[in-house]
């Protein structure tokens, strides 16, 4: 186990600069496909945030939570939870996405889903451009609070690889995976409190479901870059949010990087 | 150090699951594509790989270039192997240049070397024009022109050619070969995989000959092609009963009949048959 987890990290580390240019040529390579290039980028997700802001903010009403305006509220979870989605389900198909390249030379799979998220990067950095603009808007402006939310990227970056690394091989084994995972992810939008407030509502009663809530990895990233928007509570403050974080995280990469060392060799058999 | 080898094998076996024909599960009957193959390679020697169809030559291939594992044996390879198939392995939907790039950004090389990759193939490909063009437009001769230059101006260490060179014209498979011997005189491996006998026997110091998944001779150029050449002609000599016998006494032998597996491997088998 603690084998594969050490040859799946140093294949990431001699490659890095591989990961690098293998993402900046895909960001290329889409952008070129469409006319307008860069321009989709930062549209696609400000469409999405305005989808959601009129429905909760408009027709339901959610004037402000704890005493942040909806709009800056929701954006200030959103931002990061529009990283997190394209990398699972995209890094679900990072393996299978590359049969050609991976049946044609000799090649370091275990790269891959690192590359995927690399390349989703790139537009969780348009978004914030979009953030930080529309948080001026509303008189809300970087602070050092916000220099955790390196930390929380990171953590994000880290849980969404590990994620990928397990389904993108579970998707090389059946093709059932990539499907399961994009239904569940659209479930784990509403059931991960990126659009409501989890202290709000009728939830509060039910102890038991808010607890399983926090243990959710995605919650404890989103309620981390709200913490460094707009509470400052500091790290401590989710300290059993983070525990269980660490603890899926960790298991997550043992399991994923076990599995892709057991199959690395079968993957051009598999197709 | 006197004699390096480029690549050793000791003892390697490569399994296939079969399917019956009704598709259902199957359990214990597995392939041999190739068994208990042994052989090294010297550096800088240029091998040739003959075999008839279905022998194993391009799982060979494949093995040697390290895109799947093995399941028995051991191998080692010393240096950085480039494949070389027909089927390239080119984004249809980009231009040739782009090819390049990707592949350039796939091995992660810097900046200036994807510049030298792209003028390499440039001089070399003479398609013109067409390196600009999506690579679906291009005739089967043009793509593997273009994929058979990217791969022979990476300039790697030890150069798998599986039969590449039977779809360029005369001109162009002189050109490549003419390109390989300037590589052979740098001191690289090369492995040349054909059933075209007189190429081999041009091009190549030793051969190797396989049939039925298992390695029958390795050793002199001329001596091996003779065997050969001498097998290939019995074999159409025979009749048509004849060679089925022949065909289905060398498919025997490569069907294991009870193999003790792991649960893994049983998994996976599991998955495969499926």
């Amino acid at each position: 186990m603690f084998k594969s987890m050490k040859y799946v990290l140093k294949e990431n580390k001699d490659n890095l600069y591989r990961i690098y240019s293998i993402s900046k040529y895909e960001l290329l390579a889409d952008m070129r496909d469409s006319k307008l290039g860069l321009f989709w980028n930062f549209a696609n997700p400000a469409i999405q945030v305005l989808t959601y802001w009129f429905m909760f903010g408009i027709v339901w009403n959610k004037s402000s939570v704890d005493g942040i305006k909806y709009l800056p509220w929701m954006l200030g979870g959103m931002v990061v939870w529009f990283f997190i989605s394209p990398c699972i389900t995209n890094g679900c198909n990072a393996v299978f996405s590359k049969t050609n390249v991976i049946t044609k030379m000799k090649f370091p799979v275990s790269i891959l889903p690192l590359t995927v998220i690399l390349k989703e990067l790139f537009n969780h950095a348009c978004l914030m451009i979009i953030l930080v603009v529309i948080f001026a808007g509303y008189g809300i402006f970087p602070s050092y609070h916000w220099l955790g939310l390196i930390y929380y990227l990171l953590c994000a970056i880290i849980f969404a690889t590990s994620l990928s690394l397990t389904t993108s091989v579970l998707n090389m084994l059946a093709r059932d995976t990539r499907k399961l995972v994009l239904a569940c992810m659209r479930l784990l939008l509403y059931l991960t409190p990126v659009l409501w407030d989890i202290n709000s509502g009728n939830l509060a009663k039910h102890k038991l479901i808010v607890r399983i809530i926090k243990m959710n990895p995605i919650y404890y990233i989103v309620q981390g870059y709200r913490d460094c928007f707009f509470y400052h509570y500091g790290f401590l403050h989710y300290w059993k949010s983070a525990l269980a974080f660490w603890v899926i995280t960790f298991a997550l990469f043992a399991l994923g990087s076990y599995i892709m060392c057991r199959f690395k060799d079968k993957f051009a058999d598999l197709i | 150090m006197e004699l390096e080898y480029a690549v050793e094998f000791h003892h390697v076996s490569k399994i296939y699951a079969l399917k019956s024909k009704d598709n259902k599960y199957v359990e214990d009957k597995m392939f041999y594509a190739l068994k208990d193959i042994n052989f090294k390679i010297c550096k800088g020697e240029v091998v040739g790989i003959l075999g008839t169809n279905g022998s194993g030559k391009s799982t060979m291939s494949l093995l040697l270039s390290e895109i799947c594992g093995y399941d028995e044996g051991e191998m080692i390879v010393n240096g950085e192997q480039a494949l070389i198939a027909i089927n390239t392995g080119l984004n249809q939907q980009l231009t040739g240049e782009e090819n390049i790039e990707l592949k350039g950004a796939l091995l992660g090389l810097p900046k200036h070397r994807v510049e030298e990759l792209k003028q390499g193939v440039i001089e070399f490909a003479e398609i013109g024009d067409f390196l600009y063009q999506p690579v679906k437009k291009y005739s089967s001769g043009m793509k593997s022109r273009l994929g058979f230059s990217i791969n022979l101006c990476l300039n790697p260490d030890i150069l798998i050619v599986d039969e590449a060179l039977s779809v360029g014209d005369k001109g162009f498979a002189n050109k490549c070969l003419k390109k390989m011997n300037e590589l052979k005189e740098e001191g690289k491996t090369i492995i040349f995989i054909s059933h075209s006998l007189p190429q081999v026997r041009k091009f190549c110091d030793t051969a190797m000959w396989i049939e039925g998944g298992m390695l029958i001779e390795y050793g002199d150029i001329d001596e091996v092609c003779d065997h050969y050449g001498d097998y290939v002609k019995y074999y159409n000599n025979l009749s048509k009963k004849e060679q089925k016998i022949e065909r289905d006494r060398k498919f025997e032998k490569r069907i294991i009949p009870n193999l003790k597996r792991s649960f893994m491997d049983k998994f996976f088998a599991a998955i495969k048959t499926r």
